[in-house]
């Protein structure tokens, strides 16, 4: 299936808080054994990470940061997580993948139940459900009132990557994202000399599709400014 | 039968001496007289008709599709095809369809007692009144009618009672200034100062202890939701504990940095919100068992082979105004449970269960330590509307004020002929609707 609908009743599993989430059992590699507990926090995510081609090229570029995708469609979180298995047999001499892992969820909703404040260093948003119709908006995964739940779960200074072949969500997203107050566009030069942004681009299977069909791919990135003064 | 139909809604000024209530459509106030009985002094009935609105949006959606289609036609040389538009319809719902109702939620009084703000159902509008005492014929005076894309659910005040905030069905949150003319095109002039992925079910407005102003949203999906204010894209906190939807929270004015929630759990909670912390939790899942019965059975594609499945869930918390306990009440149940807070221990009991005579319908917190309830009395013959439960503070205990309860009842039985109020029991507007807020997990995909 190509859709889910983010405001169904699905029968998902989140923790209640933060704190009550096992990190361990995904990221096996990065458990200290003294504590059982995990040695460092994820900060990176992948929103709606469909197969799951971005974190894999995004895992050799961050090894010492924990890459989380989210993804609602069960049949494709299946499918993410079996790939994830055989790239770890695969590469299991390297140690390689072992900061990767995905999670089926509703990310519009459940999105805090996984990470406190100020956890996150990326946020990606790759190829994210156009939802055409007018009266479909809110379901769109950049809006308004969602892009302040992702700047609570962002630090200062984080950055939140989009990507589309769709010109008008492109515009929706840019527009929406430079009306927030806690998120400034950042340059075109900086652009060209992120590896994620380059990663982004060539990564995905989305965006391998477009690049086959020589679509357009419009990117647009935002850092999450400081808190102003509070009033 | 035909009766008169219960309270839905319930406000006051002040001390109670005067009283706002939601009967039907229809929003009626009553003035205590120094006699000690109850006369009516304001009326406002939803009148509105949803046809026409209904057209205009029919009308505009076809007037899209066809701009739409218009684009997609071409004739062979490659020019655009008009088509024909015809008058739209207004859809009528089908036999069997679920019936419509008209009905006004949450009711509130700003603190000067100047206002009186309301929501409708008819055209999802937030409903603005002056309260005109000098007025002897009718105290209430609209002011202001703004309707919403979506069906307001919840709405508390400013600080300043310059602002009503406003919480939708469909989880955005607006803020529109008590003063001025309605906005005509919401969509496109009026954004969400914040939102929720997720029905919104209460609001409240909060200053903490260095003067700071909140925004406490809670939803459906256990979310309790803390935003600065005016700055809402900031938001401060979550507040986690939840397991179910949350339905009522409430903060005491006389510890103000606790906060009150409930809903579908077998607890109620205690939070201070300011440091984000849970306090305690009071489990009533005992203390209310006696009172369920057959119409807390859940709905049948919920149900085990045994047919005892139970769903039942708290439709609201509310604190009184300077003795140191809550109330809360379990939706279709005869009980008020009352809770005393130890603000030193931070934790709470049951102090006192108040038996009534019929299920409790709306519960509202009074000035001078009293709460008012409205029943669902259809039964009775036009008797016991409401009740007050008085605190008594040299005894420490609670009565129920049968004198001032009767005198309301007696000014509202005088209605038992006027159509406006009166019902056939087939329309009685949805009293209970809260316990259908628990999720099922129904979708697996």
């Amino acid at each position: 299936r190509a859709h889910s609908n983010p405001f169904s009743d699905h029968q998902l599993e989140y923790p209640e808080c933060p704190a009550d989430m096992d990190w361990a059992r995904l990221y096996p590699g990065f458990v200290d054994s003294a504590t059982g507990k995990l040695s460092r926090e994820v900060t990176i995510a992948d929103i709606g990470c469909g197969f799951g081609g971005l974190m894999i090229d995004l895992s050799p570029a961050f090894p010492q940061e924990l890459i989380l995708g989210m993804e609602i469609r069960v049949q494709v979180t299946n499918y993410v997580e079996d790939r994830i298995i055989a790239l770890r047999t695969n590469h299991a001499r390297e140690q390689q993948y072992q900061n990767i892992n995905v999670l089926r969820g509703n990310a519009m909703k459940f999105l805090p139940n996984f990470f406190h404040k100020a956890q996150l260093n990326k946020m990606f948003f790759c190829f994210p459900d156009p939802h055409f119709k007018q009266r479909k908006h809110k379901a769109r995964i950049v809006t308004s009132t969602l892009l302040s739940e992702y700047a609570y779960v962002l630090k200062e200074g984080g950055v939140v990557y989009t990507i589309t072949d769709v010109e008008d969500l492109h515009n929706w997203m840019v527009s929406h994202l430079e009306q927030h107050p806690l998120f400034k566009r950042l340059s075109k030069e900086w652009e060209q000399n992120d590896k994620c942004v380059e990663i982004m681009t060539n990564a995905t299977e989305e965006g391998k599709k477009v690049a086959r069909k020589q679509g357009a791919k419009y990117i647009a990135c935002f850092e999450r400014l400081p808190d102003p003064e509070i009033i | 039968m035909a009766f008169i139909h219960p309270i839905q809604a319930l406000a006051t000024i002040g001390n109670d001496s005067i009283i706002f209530t939601v009967v039907k459509n229809v929003i009626m106030a009553f003035q205590q007289q120094s006699s000690g009985e109850y006369k009516q002094i304001g009326e406002w009935a939803d009148t509105y008709d949803r046809s026409d609105s209904i057209k205009e949006k029919v009308s505009k959606e076809q007037e899209r599709q066809i701009q739409e289609n218009i684009k997609k036609q071409k004739d062979n040389e490659g020019n655009s095809v008009p088509k024909k538009v015809s008058q739209a319809k207004v859809p009528v719902p089908g036999p069997g369809a679920p019936r419509i109702y008209s009905c006004i939620r949450n009711l509130i009084v700003t603190k000067n007692g100047g206002k009186l703000i309301s929501c409708a159902d008819s055209d999802k509008s937030v409903l603005i009144f002056k309260i005109d005492l000098s007025n002897k014929t009718n105290c209430l005076e609209l002011l202001k009618r703004q309707p919403f894309p979506k069906r307001p659910n919840a709405i508390t005040i400013s600080d300043d009672e310059s602002t009503v905030i406003m919480a939708d069905k469909f989880g955005d949150v607006y803020s529109i200034p008590i003063e001025g003319e309605p906005i005509t095109n919401i969509n496109e002039e009026l954004d969400p100062i914040l939102g929720h992925v997720s029905m919104l079910t209460d609001v409240l407005f909060k200053t903490d202890s260095k003067g700071k102003r909140f925004l406490i949203t809670t939803d459906r999906d256990e979310h309790i939701k803390v935003s600065h204010f005016p700055q809402s894209f900031i938001v401060d906190k979550w507040l986690f504990g939840h397991k179910e939807f949350v339905s009522s929270v409430c903060s005491p004015a006389w510890k103000s940095n606790f906060l009150f929630s409930a809903g579908g759990d077998d607890s109620v909670y205690l939070w201070d919100w300011e440091a984000g912390k849970k306090l305690a939790e009071f489990n009533y899942s005992e203390a209310v068992k006696p009172y369920l019965g057959d119409n807390h059975l859940a709905p049948s594609r919920f149900q085990n082979e045994n047919n005892d499945v139970i769903e039942y869930a708290v439709s609201k918390i509310v604190a009184f105004s300077t003795a140191p306990y809550v109330a809360f009440f379990v939706e279709a149940t005869k009980v008020l449970f009352i809770l005393k807070v130890d603000s030193e221990k931070e934790t709470f009991t049951l102090s006192k269960t108040i038996d009534l005579p019929y299920n409790v319908i709306s519960l509202e917190s009074v000035q001078g330590d009293e709460l008012v309830v409205s029943l669902d009395n259809r039964d009775s013959g036009n008797n016991d509307f409401v009740k007050f439960i008085k605190y008594d503070a040299a005894n420490d205990d609670f009565t129920v004020d049968d004198a001032k309860s009767k005198a309301v009842d007696t000014c509202l039985k005088q209605f038992s002929n006027s159509e406006k109020l009166v019902v056939e029991s087939a329309d009685v507007y949805p009293l209970y609707s809260i316990t259908t807020l628990k999720k099922h997990g129904e979708h697996y995909s």
